[in-house]
């Protein structure tokens, strides 16, 4: 038995602690945001916010990470509300910025990596409110233990979409 | 393109006259008609389908016009990212039936039972026509007669705005004509459901003038995008049904090998594991996928296989293609434009070019490696929950593993990882053996593949190579142009699983074969130098490479990717018209523009001319340089006509002499698709098809030793990151005189390849005439 807090809920989970994240988040907790891409933390699909640092759920151990903040592709649109302390009831109809961002600049192609992508967007932006274009190349290539992989080529989509969840986040909502 | 002057009656077929429409009653509206034994029992003037699919010649399959005035369509295409379904096929319904976008509320696609047409997610547009266009052209006209009817006003009196049909001074609305009536209309359509390329609508509806246009030309979001964000779209990776099993596949050792033994479970370890044997396809069983996953590979280190080997391995592929493979049994192609006599002129050439380009193997390489869910009943009936291209295709692929008819296997289509053309014959991979598995175990089983199960067990796109001779007269114009393109079966659509098991499937590629199977390689690249007067084009084809020798029959399986065969023929044929503009001492631009005749293709070299601020002047640059550890910097163009749409790019490249290592800086392409459907979604293809080509053209090539592929994973088959892309200029050129919509997702991913080998020779005098251009390659090549 693992006790797991995510997306701010208390979840108990029957999983041998080697079993990665990613399968107890997709196939126990039905929490699908996270993709198996590689299993190798090798591109970024299975990306999850674990104490609000991107990590590769497909290589994480659940064990590892028992009663540490986790925050799935589901769980942004809360994490945003209780940042800016908006109430229950515009929490319900808010999307995260970097959510709102995504649809707007219409990023995804088949979408398949848009989760880690977003994870990626959100993890940067609460460090860095304003970032240049160097600073978003960086954080999607060499901030993680490998740089966060796209096969439709999205990128330019991604950088336009991170931008735009800046100016978003900086309005407030 | 229809102009709508046409009489009715006599455009629509025989099935659409006011009269008979009457007559038949007509049901342009609800409910969707599933096809009863009756129909099954044969009128021979319809198409093929089965039970358990819409009946394609009522118009009610494929547009439904509802009682509340919301408009629903259905489409066999699967959606991949392009965003057509959701958008520009609901923009151009909209405008065939003169309704606001937001009118179409719900698009059906891809499932076997709930969509009438079938084909790949490939040329959404059609070339302008899409099946959804006419179904809605046929609709618009049987709309009008009923409006006619109704309101006792002739139907050339008529007009129609936003679904409120008017005229005489009365109107009424769609919703209200369609109220509380069983109308049938049925339209004439031919082809074959589970072949590549589906079935057709036939017959020449009357079509919305372009100039009427007010919905195509805007950019409307694609609606899945807000689900797939919000994570509230089901994917098939998160199909789960009651009882479910998880299940991983121990592909053989290598390419040619059969099973020796299969190893047992431990069941001190994984106590409710299974191993299910099926010829040489071994599939491991369990309950959770931590499970499946850590059994399978306990399993697989017990389990025992012949060796083989019968691949010539990568370093030497070339010299098998050239000396080995058989170029004979495949009759030659030639292409359409071939003209004049270019061997006298080759041979009185002022100047001549003779050189051979190469391609590797490459993969698509999804995102997310190919799974499926297969749930097969205890009456034979199989459910088959994936992402694919071609669901219908599938459909009858299952049915010939089966031993049984199509009219057994629905295909349920879910978005799933983007794989490039690789599922448009039918299968990506995985759903065979879902079915396989469930069948054994009596419950539905998931079958993920691993990443170097998708490295190393799926299709790759061909690899090719080809000669090229040309000629340049006293005047520096080209003279004479000859190319032989020499590329193995480019299209296996046999299901692996099913092979590796040893069931039935449709035979290997061979030379008679459907157009997209055969081992003939077809000229795939039109011709746009309409100015040469000598041409010859000619494709060589051949088996794909081990494929004879292997006792699987597997060997390097190809498959079509974006851009399929064309790439292969427009990367050499760019790459030596940039060498021949500078062999002529002329610009590459300007050289291009000397030799085309088609205004759309000259418009477009003028295009990217300008919108890449290109200085005119020969190549290579001046101060060209191929030593040293500083970045020399370099330009080049390419040109391509693919589906009604004329493309050209412009790459402006860093290569570092000393490391071989290039930087695409800037990347300038330019697109004439005709008629711009939606400006947004068009240009987030384009830029994408654009980066994905930087790969294609820097970094990818499948690796392989003689007994099987060792590409395994991202390390090994690198794809771009964000730090390899170029600042970016996209220019769409609306051209609505055109009057039909050309394709604007593939052909972007080839521009590249040939654009940045020019800028190479640009910033430093020496030509590299294969793909990739890795920097291990380019710094050999600038060694010489």
């Amino acid at each position: 038995m693992v006790t797991l807090n995510v997306n701010g809920v208390r979840r108990e989970v029957q999983a041998p602690d080697d079993t990665p994240l990613l399968y107890v988040l997709r196939n126990d907790l039905q929490l699908i945001g996270p993709q198996f891409g590689c299993g190798l933390a090798q591109c970024g699909a299975c990306a999850v916010l674990v104490e609000g640092k991107e990590v590769r759920s497909c290589v994480t151990p659940v064990a590892s990470v028992a009663g540490q903040e986790i925050t799935t592709l589901e769980g942004l649109p809360a994490r945003w509300a209780k940042q800016k302390g908006l109430s229950a009831d515009e929490a319900k109809s808010t999307l995260h910025p970097v959510q709102q961002a995504w649809i707007e600049e219409q990023t995804p192609q088949c979408g398949f990596c848009q989760n880690g992508m977003m994870i990626k967007a959100t993890e940067l932006l609460e460090s860095n409110p304003s970032p240049t274009l160097a600073q978003i190349k960086e954080a999607f290539t060499t901030s993680g233990v490998s740089p966060n992989l796209c096969r439709c080529g999205t990128y330019v989509a991604i950088i336009d979409a991170v931008k735009h969840a800046a100016t978003i986040m900086a309005k407030g909502r | 393109m229809a102009t709508g002057s046409e009489k009715p009656g006599n455009v629509s077929g025989p099935t659409l006259s006011r009269r008979q429409f009457v007559k038949t009653g007509g049901a342009l509206v609800v409910g969707f008609s599933l096809v009863g034994p009756r129909f099954l029992k044969g009128d021979t003037g319809k198409p093929a389908t089965f039970k358990n699919s819409l009946d394609p010649t009522l118009s009610s399959s494929w547009v439904e016009i509802h009682p509340d005035n919301t408009i629903l369509i259905r489409t066999g295409k699967s959606d991949f990212g392009q965003g057509t379904t959701f958008t520009a096929y609901r923009q151009i319904v909209a405008d065939e039936l003169s309704v606001p976008f937001e009118a179409i509320t719900t698009v059906v696609a891809g499932d076997t039972d709930r969509t009438p047409d079938g084909s790949g997610a490939f040329d959404f547009l059609g070339r302008g026509t899409p099946n959804i266009r006419k179904a809605a052209a046929y609709t618009y006209q049987a709309v009008l007669d009923l409006a006619s009817e109704k309101l006792g006003v002739p139907k050339d009196k008529l007009s129609v705005k936003d679904g409120i049909v008017s005229g005489g001074g009365k109107s009424i609305s769609y919703g209200d004509l369609v109220k509380n009536q069983q109308l049938k209309l049925t339209i004439p359509v031919k082809g074959d459901l589970t072949s590549i390329f589906g079935l057709t609508i036939e017959g020449n509806p009357p079509m919305k003038p372009v100039s009427e246009y007010t919905v195509i030309g805007k950019s409307f979001k694609n609606s899945i995008i807000g689900s797939k964000v919000a994570a509230k779209e089901t994917w098939a990776t998160d199909v789960r049904l009651p009882g479910i099993l998880h299940a991983r596949v121990v592909h053989p050792k290598t390419l040619g090998s059969t099973l020796v033994s299969a190893g047992k479970v431990d069941k001190t370890k994984f106590p409710n594991s299974q191993v299910i044997v099926k010829g040489n396809l071994v599939g491991v069983v369990a309950p959770t996928e931590w499970e499946a996953i850590q059994a399978a590979e306990q399993v697989s280190g017990a389990t025992k296989w012949t060796e083989w080997k019968g691949l010539p391995g990568n370093a030497k592929l070339y010299q098998h293609l050239r000396e080995e493979a058989d170029w004979t049994t495949a009759p030659v192609s030639k292409g359409d434009a071939n003209q004049g006599d270019a061997g006298p002129a080759l041979a009185s050439a002022h100047k001549k070019l003779s050189a051979t380009y190469q391609l590797s193997y490459m993969k698509h390489a999804p995102i997310g490696p190919t799974m499926a869910v297969a749930d097969v009943k205890p009456d034979g009936t199989v459910h088959i929950y994936t992402h694919n291209q071609n669901p219908q295709a599938l459909r009858g692929e299952i049915a010939m593993m089966l031993g049984t008819t199509p009219d057994h296997v629905i295909v349920h289509a879910y978005p799933g990882p983007g794989h490039y053309g690789r599922s448009n014959g039918g299968n990506a991979g995985a759903e065979d053996e879902a079915v396989i598995l469930s069948q054994a175990v009596g419950k539905p089983v998931r079958v993920q593949w691993m990443r170097v199960d998708d490295m190393q067990w799926s299709t790759q796109s061909s690899a090719a190579f080809s000669d090229v001779q040309l000629a340049l007269d006293e005047k520096g114009k080209m003279a004479a142009y000859q190319i032989d393109h020499y590329m193995p079966a480019m299209q296996d659509d046999r299901p692996i699983g099913a092979v590796i098991a040893g069931l039935p499937t449709m035979p290997a590629p061979q030379v008679q074969s459907d157009s997209v199977t055969s081992t003939v390689n077809g000229i795939e690249d039109p011709w746009v130098y309409a100015q040469v007067p000598n041409l010859i084009e000619r494709g060589h084809g051949t088996f794909q490479v081990g494929q004879k020798a292997s006792p699987l029959a597997v060997g390097l399986r190809d498959h079509s990717m974006r851009t399929p065969g064309q790439f292969q023929q427009n990367y050499p044929r760019e790459l030596a018209m940039s060498e021949a503009a500078a062999l002529a001492g002329a610009d590459a631009i300007q050289f291009r523009i000397d030799h085309a005749a088609e205004e759309r293709a000259i418009g477009m070299l003028q295009a990217v001319r300008d919108a890449s601020a290109w200085d005119t002047r020969p190549s290579p640059r001046p101060d060209a340089a191929s030593v040293g550890s500083t970045p020399v910097r370099g330009r080049g163009v390419s040109l391509m006509l693919r589906s009604g749409t004329y493309w050209a790019c412009v790459c402006q490249i860093a290569v570092t002499p000393g490391t071989g290592v290039i930087v695409v800086e800037k990347y300038t392409i330019a697109v004439d698709p005709g008629i711009v459907v939606n400006p947004m979604q068009l240009k987030r293809n384009v830029e994408g098809g654009a980066l994905m080509g930087i790969g294609h053209a820097l970094f990818e090539e499948v690796t392989f030793d003689e007994s099987g592929i060792t590409t395994e994973d991202w390390i090994s088959y690198p794809i771009p990151t964000m730090a390899d892309i170029p600042e970016i200029k996209v220019v769409l050129l609306n051209n609505p005189k055109v009057g039909a919509y050309g394709g604007g997702s593939e052909a972007a991913n080839a521009l590249a390849a040939p654009a940045i080998a020019a800028a190479l020779h640009d910033a430093t005098g020496k030509v590299m005439r294969r793909l990739p251009m890795k920097p291990a390659y380019v710094q050999a090549l600038l060694k010489t």
